[in-house]
């Protein structure tokens, strides 16, 4: 354990290591792809440059926590404290997982172009700074280098239309919500003299948040409304997921969702935990409305990928009811319904790409008829990623939900964590018949899935994340220290004195 | 016996190695070929069976309080921990579906002639489950027990179901999972409750026994989420209705497991929890008037319904409806004798149903149809069939010298004091079981044969009468003959008969028996 200190260039360059070292490792897929990028096989080398770069960052995020103190509200632009590094560690492995999905998908949708790799990795970085900026002006940086790179790999597929439509309607979307953003923080600027969550914070420590602050706030609550696909912004979110490559998809859904919701805790707690009376019931209506309305409007989806968008709504909804109470526990839950639901989405969308064809925007509940008995690995998999998504015992989504639910009755939400239930209840109705669809109903016709196959790098991505999602399900205990540490490591909401 | 099951440790590894043994039986199921998929889980259900018998000798009867208690952490920090044990109606129960389970898999034999691994191991990862809830201590370990039974059922109904078998299945998941998670939600404010008194989180049986009069108007709320599940399962009038079509879409096998242990769980679910919970809630005149004027609509209704149905699953389906009505009824007048009558039916209905299933299953297998009116002259052609279903009829119906006889006149007689015009209107529905379950062997098998596809039916075989003749067994033994089961019960029921008075003091210590295992 060394002090580092962040005054100085060469401890700030240590002290941002995951991000230098993925940074400069990105340069050097950049240079490796200009030279290589015809073939199938470059496409195949930079997916695997783009894994040991995850590894590498990976690597350094470990020597980082394994040699920093953990201190919270270090009044720096870079936070040193568990929350970063639990939130770095899972936006690495939800990425690492999202290459390895992407490299068969994108060989059979002969859409080998390398620099999907580079695009996809730039995004890791902004994503990164995200979790670690304790300044908005970093938390803005970091994400519009994520955003601009997911923009440009939501459009991948040239050749569809709908991917272009996909990546232009997020872009025009993403740029309003950056605007929003950008709006609040300088809101925020006038009304607290400084863009440094800590300084906010101990601006507003008694609740006197002035008129401006309050603007500030709820312009940046609408722009990460934008970002996390909340309802009343989620109408970019089905085309969007819709029309983006799969594995696009599976990567907006879990790492830039995760990284997005992770920067909104720590703006809500490291600047505004004081405020919480303000933004409670804000964030009490947005988690409702978006439980009620992307659960209703799952239910009556045909196509399966679009049905997952609308089921990812509803997700955004159970995070934010877990930020509802403001309290350690509630960010705690998040951290591991994050986590459960990152690896849940992750397997589905890989599978949901290994069933479909063209983007799979045409993949119906009849189009995985009879999988069970044609794929019984794939069946098995799916289905289970289903009951983890709709909260059933013996899954990591149960235990993601029961975690939110205690915080939420905890400190005394249980009206919230009713409308929670009802909501998982709704859901039954559109994960449930997957499930019969797929071991129940008989194929449409013999042999319509013998050329559906995870490929290789997929199956190892899909597999290691049922296996979690079912061994999680049954021992949480083994990421529950990660996610209590890296919530205990934000500063503490003033009400949080009851409970655990 | 008891020197023997003490020299093998027999109350340290009981319990775990009946939740464990069907889930290790699965392993073999998916390893071995289709063909053996069914002997596998014939051997495993019936070295379950043997398992669980030392329980009838192992168990103390004078003892009061949990046995053969077992407790391991599970996740800590929540104070969630792995404890199961059992006491008298536990055991009952336990001991009804090691004994129900392998015939459900022996009738299974030649219904399911497809995807027969996936088959049988869900069967035995239900077996898992429906043990688990009778046997959890721990309420989020009971919790997990009650959702992850559904999904072997779930898969069994739409699978291998009737036509309709797709809505059945949904509705049933659907309508279980809809009681069961306001039940989630009570059972954490209840933990919350708790944990504000003694400072830790426990979901410990007894924490929450122990807390539960300190609730004050949290209590309806937390009564209400907590009956309503239950509710839903037993399932009282009017939740009923997704038990018509889970039973009529179900295979046979499924069937008999629906009605003989599954119903049980609704009614297991008030003894254990619902009640001794919230004692002052439940039987306050409001609560105690909407349930037994429920139990009894239901026992009324379901006999009227039952009488008028074409097909025969559907009646014996909506008979259940009926006989859990007395059930109810039982529970809620909280006299000794209309608990141990409660109890007698719980264990009679799983008998007699599950026969009656079994055997309707055996008739569709023949004739592929189950109208009441394609039938009739059955008698003279199938002579062995007739006669098990003649008595079990009987058995259902109540005749004395069978068990339904011993829980019904148990329960009228227990709640006559309390509830005289529900009981009396409750008995008329002894009645009505008597005409619509005459009127159906009528026109089964005595009506003149006139159908020649009736004509040349074969008659049980050897494996058929195996199913069957355990079952015939039972009824006639607990019909002569219940006092053992029920001295075993005797302490369980007393308890809760303690429990459910309002003012009864509550131990801020679990009561625990002296030879029970409090760790391992």
């Amino acid at each position: 354990m060394t002090q580092i200190d962040l005054t100085t260039p060469v401890g700030t360059t240590v002290a941002l290591l995951p991000e230098v070292a993925l940074g400069l490792a990105v340069l050097v897929v950049l240079v490796v792809v200009s030279w290589r990028h015809e073939r199938r096989d470059d496409s195949r080398l930079a997916g695997w440059l783009a894994i040991a770069s995850l590894l590498l960052s990976g690597l350094a995020l470990a020597w980082l926590w394994g040699h920093s103190p953990d201190e919270p509200g270090l009044g720096q632009m870079v936070a040193l404290d568990s929350f970063r590094y639990v939130s770095s560690g899972l936006l690495l492995a939800l990425s690492a997982g999202s290459v390895l999905v992407s490299m068969g998908y994108l060989e059979r949708e002969r859409l080998v172009a390398p620099e999907y790799y580079v695009l996809l990795l730039l995004a890791v970085i902004g994503m990164l700074f995200m979790v670690n900026a304790q300044d908005l002006i970093v938390l803005f940086l970091g994400l519009e280098t994520m955003s601009i790179s997911v923009y440009v790999l939501a459009g991948f597929d040239r050749g569809s239309t709908f991917s272009a439509e996909a990546a232009l309607k997020y872009f025009l979307i993403g740029a309003f919500a950056s605007g929003f953003l950008l709006y609040g923080i300088a809101l925020v600027f006038g009304a607290a003299g400084s863009t440094n969550l800590y300084v906010v914070g101990a601006q507003f420590g008694q609740g006197n948040l002035s008129l401006m602050g309050k603007l500030g706030l709820g312009f940046l609550i609408i722009g990460f409304g934008f970002k996390v696909a909340a309802v009343p912004f989620q109408m970019w979110a089905p085309d969007v997921y819709d029309g983006a490559p799969t594995p696009v998809t599976g990567f907006m859904a879990t790492a830039v969702k995760a990284a997005a919701f992770t920067a909104f805790a720590r703006v809500l707690f490291s600047g505004f935990q004081a405020s919480a009376v303000e933004w409670r019931p804000v964030l009490f209506v947005v988690a409702t409305a978006s439980m009620a309305l992307g659960n209703l409007a799952a239910l009556v989806q045909k196509n399966l990928k679009r049905m997952l968008a609308y089921s990812s709504v509803a997700h955004a909804g159970y995070l934010l009811a877990a930020l509802v109470p403001g309290s350690s526990l509630g960010i705690s839950a998040m951290t591991f319904y994050l986590l459960g639901y990152g690896i849940t989405s992750l397997a589905a969308f890989a599978l949901v790409g290994a069933l479909g064809r063209h983007g799979e925007r045409d993949l119906t509940l009849a189009d995985v008829a009879g999988l069970a008995q044609a794929r019984p690995w794939m069946a098995a998999g799916l289905a289970l990623c289903m009951l983890s998504l709709l909260g059933f015992p013996g899954t990591i989504g149960f235990m993601g939900k029961w975690y939110i639910l205690s915080a939420l009755v905890v400190s005394r939400h249980a009206a919230l964590a009713v409308i929670v239930v009802l909501a998982s209840l709704v859901s039954a109705g559109y994960y449930l018949p997957v499930i019969t669809a797929m071991y129940m109903r008989p194929a449409r016709a013999p042999l319509v899935y013998h050329d559906r196959q995870l490929p290789g790098t997929a199956r190892v991505a899909v597999a290691i994340s049922v296996a979690l999602v079912l061994v999680l399900g049954v021992w949480p205990s083994l990421a529950l220290s990660q996610s209590d540490r890296a919530a205990a490591s934000l500063p503490q909401s003033i009400d949080t004195a009851a409970g655990q | 016996m008891n020197s023997f099951l003490a020299s093998v440790g027999y109350s340290r590894w009981i319990l775990d190695t009946l939740l464990i043994l069907p889930l290790v039986g699965v392993l073999p199921i998916v390893l071995a070929p289709p063909a053996r998929a069914r002997s596998i889980a014939l051997w495993v259900t019936l070295a379950e069976l043997i398992v669980s018998l030392g329980l009838w000798w192992g168990f103390d009867a004078g003892a009061t309080g949990m046995q053969f208690v077992v407790t391991a952490p599970w996740m800590p920090q929540w104070g969630i921990n792995y404890t199961v044990g059992v006491d008298g109606i536990s055991l009952v129960m336990v001991l009804l579906t090691t004994a129900i389970m392998p015939l459900a898999v022996l009738s299974s034999f030649k219904y399911i002639g497809e995807r027969e691994k996936l088959y049988y191991g869900f069967l035995l990862v239900l077996l898992t489950g429906m043990l688990g809830v009778f046997l959890a201590l721990d309420m989020f370990l009971f919790y997990v027990f009650w959702e992850v039974m559904l999904i072997p059922m779930y898969f069994i109904i739409g699978i291998w179901g009737g036509r309709n078998r797709f809505y059945a299945a949904i509705k049933f998941f659907i309508y279980t999972m809809a009681g069961s998670l306001l039940m989630l939600v009570a059972i954490l404010v209840m933990m919350f409750q708790a944990s504000k008194t003694s400072g830790t989180p426990s979901f410990a049986y007894d924490t929450f026994l122990a807390a539960s009069p300190h609730l004050g108007t949290l209590a309806p709320w937390l009564f209400g989420a907590f009956a309503i599940a239950f509710a839903i399962k037993v399932p009282m009038f009017p939740f009923h209705t997704w038990l018509p079509d889970a039973h009529v879409e179900a295979p046979t096998a499924g069937s008999v497991l629906l009605a003989s242990i599954l119903l049980k769980m609704g009614t297991y679910g008030f003894l254990r929890f619902a009640v001794p919970f919230f004692p002052g809630v439940a039987l306050s005149p409001v609560v105690t008037g909407l349930v037994v004027a429920s139990a009894v609509i239901g026992i009324i209704y379901g006999a009227l319904v039952a009488m008028v149905q074409p097909d025969v699953k559907k009646l014996v389906a909506y008979s259940s409806v009926s006989h859990l009505g007395f059930v109810m009824l039982g529970i809620w007048a909280a006299t000794l004798q209309s608990v141990q009558g409660a109890l007698m039916i719980m264990i009679g209905h799983g008998l007699s149903t599950g026969s009656l299933f079994l055997l309707i299953g055996m008739l569709y297998e023949r004739r592929h149809t189950r109208d009441l009116a394609s039938f009739g002259g059955l008698a003279r052609v199938i002579p062995i069939f007739s006669l098990v279903l003649v008595v079990t009829a009987l058995a259902s119906i109540g005749l004395p010298g069978l068990n339904g006889f011993v829980g019904e006149f148990l329960v009228l007689l227990g709640s006559f004091a309390r509830h005289p015009w529900a009981t009396g209107i409750a008995a008329t529905g002894v009645i009505f079981a008597a005409v619509y379950l005459l009127w159906a062997l009528q026109r089964l098998i005595f009506n003149p044969l006139d159908k020649s596809e009736n004509a040349h039916l074969p008659d049980l075989d050897v494996r058929e009468l195996w199913v069957v003749l355990p079952l015939v067994a039972g009824m006639v033994w607990l019909g002569l003959y219940p006092q053992p089961v029920l001295d075993r019960m005797d302490s369980a029921a007393k308890r809760y008969v303690e429990l459910a008075q309002p003012g009864f003091e509550r131990p801020s210590t679990p009561a625990a028996s002296p030879d029970s295992e409090q760790a391992r």
